[in-house]
């Protein structure tokens, strides 16, 4: 499910069902260095976020990603965002990140954190396939969380 | 002669009668048109998308087969990258649609080691038999949907989603 009216309708009846939310983490930097390699970070973890999404779709929300400055301090953050999570009744939390330093933060389990590929020079096909490969890795982390 | 002459009142009525009769075309054809547009409207969604899979190389087990086609949503265009399953029934090619009956999530073939033979979903355990029907006692009420497909020049076209036929 998306983060929008019609499938927050569908979550609000499917409740049982529909237990895990998903966040992807989005660090920006506007450096001159840091710039291009956290826009190309940024573009993988959304798209490898839809991925999920799509396989997903029926037990997972995929919120709008947040995005964060280094400055802001993560473990803060982490903990508004479980709280409000806890709000909405969601048993299980995932956040997708390629920013190493949240893997620091919170139970280890509930980051997943996938080192950044440079999508940018790929064609759709190739962006396919790579985004699968991940996929299929993270099915096992998923299911894991939940047979628990 | 005399008699064709068009006396004033005539001219006037004839002139009335023809604007009058534009006027209320003008007004009634729009209103035919709405109402006959749904005949009118150009079907969407029976072509078939050619994909890169030989028809030889399809087996009886199912394997999965993207394929893309251009979606338009408003003014922005995208490409949709859709799968099937895809096997061989005897000489028959069945494709299944991956969308999960329950709420909607992908299936795998052999997705779960403790079933073989069998589509599973990740998310709540649902399980389908080869041809697509349900598993009773899992969450899914209803069979996987199947697509129309065609054979081109040895390559696999997949058409539009239709209810499963084989159970």
């Amino acid at each position: 499910m998306h983060w929008n009216g019609k499938d927050s309708k569908v979550f609000q009846a499917q409740k049982e069902f529909i237990d895990t939310a998903v966040i992807p983490l989005i660090q920006i930097d506007g450096s001159d260095e840091g710039f291009q390699f956290a826009a190309s970070a940024a573009d993988f973890t959304l798209s490898l976020a839809n991925v999920i999404e799509n396989q997903f779709k029926g037990r997972i929300v995929l919120f709008p990603s947040f995005s964060y400055t280094r400055s802001q301090d993560k473990q803060s953050v982490f903990e508004a965002w479980q709280e409000e999570l806890n709000n909405a009744s969601f048993k299980h939390v995932f956040y997708v990140t390629s920013d190493r330093e949240w893997s620091t933060i919170g139970e280890e389990q509930n980051i997943i954190w996938t080192p950044s590929v440079p999508l940018d020079s790929m064609d759709q096909k190739m962006r396919n396939s790579v985004l699968e490969d991940q996929l299929r890795q993270l099915i096992p982390i998923f299911a894991k969380k939940w047979a628990n | 002669m005399s008699n064709n002459k068009v006396s004033r009142r005539q001219f006037l009525s004839y002139t009335l009668t023809g604007v009058g009769g534009f006027m209320a075309a003008g007004m009634l054809m729009p209103m035919v048109r709405f109402a006959v547009d749904p005949v009118l409207q150009k079907k969407e969604g029976g072509d078939f998308v050619l994909t890169e899979k030989k028809i030889a190389d399809i087996t009886d087990v199912p394997e999965r087969v993207d394929f893309t086609f251009e979606q338009v949503d408003a003014w922005y265009k995208s490409d949709i990258t859709n799968a099937a399953w895809v096997y061989k029934e005897g000489d028959k090619i069945i494709a299944l649609s991956p969308v999960c009956k329950h709420l909607g999530c992908t299936v795998n073939w052999e997705g779960d080691p403790a079933h073989k033979n069998q589509f599973f979903c990740p998310c709540h355990a649902g399980r389908y038999e080869k041809n697509g029907s349900n598993v009773p006692k899992t969450p899914p009420l209803g069979p996987l949907d199947q697509y129309e497909v065609r054979e081109n020049d040895g390559f696999l076209e997949i058409g539009k989603a239709i209810p499963n036929t084989l159970v």
